[in-house]
């Protein structure tokens, strides 16, 4: 009998959506996704532009900062990811110079053998803790990139450099694999989208002796990512840069739509790195809202940095809360889980790392809530700055003297609201599925449920009293 | 036709980097050249008042003052021996004032918005000449 999520829909449901010529053509071609990629360039030397020549004026006229923190943040949660997986990564601009120098051409492919030091990543970093810490480390900042052009020039710029400069000494895509603050939690929501790059006919596959998917051919480089698209089984590391679709000889490869949180159930690579990803995203969330759409202005004088004191308290707080204080308690929820089920043969931390993934969609929503928050009191500010991208009065689009209108800013708590409920049935329909995975019997499972049942439960109660209050 | 397309590539991805960068600051400056005499950069006092406080213009001839809002908080603008003011410029805002002086000497202008407690003091001079 098929598992429907809701009872509604087949999780084995697919649709390929490259059975069409024209899609199917479009990602063999190797002028995609690299225009798309040359476009997205061009846009962030603009906004780099405008970061420098803004320096440390007003961040709600400037291009850099709305572009980024507006419109592209709220881009990725709201449809790149939940809906198209790693879209963005297909399209980032922050590889290409590194690529360039790696293959030595930009379209055409040069050959199997790569330029640069080529140097592996260190195995014991294989794994999402530097893009945990680093994505940490740079909400440290969140004060500033929201406000100061300079300081979101700064960033990008960073990001930028570093994965040339990693580009350089270790092997293709190191930096997207093991480095880039917005890959992890990226790789992570992945595992919710509604799309995904995986092979057809595994027997196809299977049968092809040479696995030119992985090791490249003259249509198409090997993959990038240094994974294996002939065995996809989730999207967390697919960076969807298509290659695998141009190296294909037998067009096997496919661009599937399918219910939403199917990966949550691949039991694959499943560790505590991606847990606590999980928990730092959940983390920064709240503290995010607490200190930029909160009422309390004590909290976002610590996060502007108006005194040490204050910046350091906000800072350790922040750490504190994000990457023990999350994790603790759903450590005792798990350990009531364990206790609950009776399943003494289950490991407490096959418990807390499988059950963390029942945080990917309740995460989700609050990520896109947390979005509907920033976009509907301060979209406006978009059509200001198109037209006038570095407050020199100029006015491409007619659209410089467009006022800031906040929209339906009157509804948003509810908004905001709905959207959580929404995921957090999301995370149940998942959570029940994840226990009948962790527990040997159906009994234990229904019993170690209930514990992360309640976890949920108050964790969106807390979000929904943010929100709505 | 793999070369071309090659070529094509990195022409596409210079013009998207180098050229934005040139072609940003290239028409800028030939606008600014040919619309303003001169851009102001409205501050509060503490974070650097006027910049610049004094600059010159022609007598005579039509001055444009081309003044970028760089701040968090709203400006103003007057020069009241020539009756010229500036709408509230808000914060990242940009405005552009026009007169012709008809007399030599010193001139001061203001803001003429409560920018920060020491907004008395920011105020520079015109110099006809």
């Amino acid at each position: 009998m098929a598992d429907k999520l809701f009872g509604l829909i087949d999780l084995n449901w697919r649709f390929e959506l490259t059975k069409f010529k024209l899609i199917r053509n479009l990602f063999k071609s190797r002028w995609f996704p690299l225009l798309a990629i040359i476009f997205n360039l061009f846009i962030f030397v603009i906004i780099l532009i405008s970061g420098l020549i803004g320096g440390f004026s007003a961040g709600n006229y400037n291009f850099g900062i709305m572009i980024v923190w507006i419109l592209w943040w709220v881009m990725l949660m709201f449809i790149l990811v939940p809906i198209f997986s790693r879209a963005w990564c297909l399209m980032c601009p922050f590889p290409v110079f590194s690529d360039w120098l790696q293959r030595g051409a930009l379209f055409v492919v040069t050959g199997l053998k790569l330029k640069g030091l080529g140097l592996k990543w260190p195995k014991a970093l294989k794994n999402m803790w530097v893009m945990n810490i680093l994505f940490l480390v740079t909400t440290f900042f969140s004060g500033f990139f929201t406000v100061r052009p300079l300081a979101t020039f700064i960033l990008l710029g960073g990001i930028i450099l570093l994965a040339f400069l990693i580009g350089l000494v270790f092997e293709k895509r190191s930096f997207c694999l093991y480095v880039c603050p917005v890959s992890g939690f990226q790789g992570l929501y992945s595992q919710f989208a509604m799309a995904e790059v995986r092979r057809k006919d595994p027997e196809i596959c299977k049968n092809h002796k040479v696995k030119t998917c992985y090791v490249g051919n003259e249509c198409g480089y090997g993959c990038p990512w240094m994974l294996t698209p002939f065995n996809f089984t989730k999207n967390t590391y697919c960076g969807m840069c298509l290659e695998c679709f141009k190296s294909c000889p037998h067009d096997n490869m496919a661009f599937n739509l399918r219910p939403p949180g199917v990966d949550l159930l691949v039991d694959e690579k499943r560790g505590l790195d991606e847990a606590w990803k999980a928990f730092i995203m959940l983390g920064i969330a709240m503290v995010f809202f607490l200190t930029m759409q909160g009422p309390w202005g004590f909290l976002k004088d610590w996060v502007r940095g108006t005194s040490l004191k204050g910046y350091l308290t906000f800072i350790s707080l922040h750490t504190a809360f994000s990457l023990l204080i999350v994790p603790a308690i759903f450590l005792v929820f798990s350990y009531l889980s364990k206790s609950f089920s009776g399943a003494k043969e289950v490991s407490l931390k096959k418990i807390f790392t499988n059950f963390s993934y029942t945080l990917v969609p309740l995460g989700l929503g609050v990520w896109i809530a947390f979005s509907v928050g920033i976009v509907l009191p301060n979209g406006s500010y978009i059509l200001h700055i198109i037209s006038d991208p570095f407050a020199w009065g100029w006015n491409l689009f007619g659209t410089r003297s467009v006022p800031w209108t906040p929209v339906f800013t009157g509804a948003l708590g509810h908004l905001q609201g709905a959207v959580l409920i929404v995921f957090y049935l999301f995370s149940l329909a998942y959570g029940a599925r994840l226990s009948r995975q962790t527990y040997p019997t159906e009994e234990q499972a229904k019993r170690g449920w209930i514990p992360i049942l309640i976890f949920l439960t108050l964790a969106t109660l807390a979000f929904l009293w943010l929100y709505i209050g | 036709m793999k070369k071309i397309n090659e070529t094509i590539a990195v022409i596409l991805m210079l013009l998207a980097t180098v050229g934005t960068i040139i072609g940003v600051f290239v028409i800028e400056g030939a606008r600014r050249k040919k619309f303003y005499t001169v851009e102001l950069i409205a501050r509060s006092p503490l974070n650097g008042n006027w910049y610049p406080k004094e600059f010159k213009v022609p007598l005579g001839k039509e001055a444009k003052i081309y003044i970028r809002n760089v701040e968090t908080v709203s400006h103003g603008f007057s020069l009241p021996e020539f009756n010229v003011s500036a709408r509230e410029i808000k914060a990242g805002e940009v405005e552009v004032v026009k007169f012709t002086p008809d007399k030599r000497g010193k001139f001061p202008f203001f803001c003429t918005v409560w920018c920060s407690n020491e907004h008395l003091h920011m105020s520079g001079e015109v110099i006809v000449e």
